[in-house]
């Protein structure tokens, strides 16, 4: 793992913290060598993560914040999305049929289809931990082959 | 690129043209603008030319008017869609779903 994290910022869980997070994702991704394709659909994965903390994990409660930080290490990517708020069921945030065309629901769907791995927890001390990873051919500038 | 929402009305057609990015914050108002058009015309273009991001959440307002306008039997495509529109559309497996054409004009012919 690369000793400094490529991004690591922190927003109030609010609709209008999307298009920063993206602006911040994207430069980050552009400064690691990402090819323009897959940083867009890395961006687009990390912002569907960050709406459904906004929209579902806050929802019962008082918006609070989420971090997002992003590192590159071997050859791949590890995004790790960080709230403060109750307990997500991880059993209940499953990928869906997209056969079936109706609204809402894709953004699973959009991360699944992107990343190699993800994994969301609830963790001990509160809030809920979502860690992504993807495979980067030929590697980054701020990682290690 | 500011993010706008207008709608034109031409002959027995309504043109919502979208530009910018569209996410989580401003969706409602693109969902509200491509129902409000199916309410008042026979045909519904979304002009997607000037998008230069979509979310899941504006994937949704197309379908919502897509299914709404079949429920209906109105006629609604996308025009021009861009190639940022293109990709997550073909992400979510809805490129053959959507009626795409390339102009206002192609939506009523």
């Amino acid at each position: 793992m690369s000793a400094r994290p490529l991004l690591r910022l922190e927003l109030p869980a609010q609709p209008a913290s999307l298009k920063p997070l993206r602006d911040a994702v994207c430069a980050a991704l552009s400064r690691a060598g990402v090819a323009p394709d897959l940083r867009d659909r890395l961006k687009l994965a990390i912002d569907e993560a960050a709406a459904n903390v906004i929209r579902h994990a806050y929802a019962d409660c008082p918006a609070g914040t989420f971090r997002i930080e992003v590192r590159a290490a071997r050859g791949s990517l590890r995004f790790a999305l960080r709230d403060h708020a109750p307990a997500v069921d991880p059993a209940r945030v499953r990928p869906r049929d997209l056969s079936e065309c109706r609204p809402g629901g894709l953004g699973i769907n959009f991360i699944d289809e992107t990343m190699d791995y993800w994994r969301l927890r609830p963790l001990r001390r509160g809030g809920n931990l979502l860690v992504m990873r993807k495979r980067i051919r030929g590697g980054t500038h701020g990682g290690t082959e | 690129m500011k993010n706008e929402c207008t709608t034109e009305a031409r002959d027995g057609l309504h043109l919502v043209k979208v530009a910018g990015e569209v996410d989580l914050s401003w969706s409602q108002s693109i969902r509200k603008a491509v129902l409000d058009a199916l309410g008042r015309a026979p045909a519904v273009g979304v002009d997607l030319s000037a998008v230069t991001y979509i979310d899941s959440s504006g994937i949704a307002a197309l379908v919502e008017g897509f299914q709404s306008a079949r429920g209906k039997g109105q006629k609604f495509a996308l025009v021009a869609a861009s190639p940022q529109v293109r990709a997550v559309l073909q992400l979510a497996r809805l490129d053959r779903v959507f009626p795409m054409v390339d102009t206002a004009e192609a939506v009523t012919s």
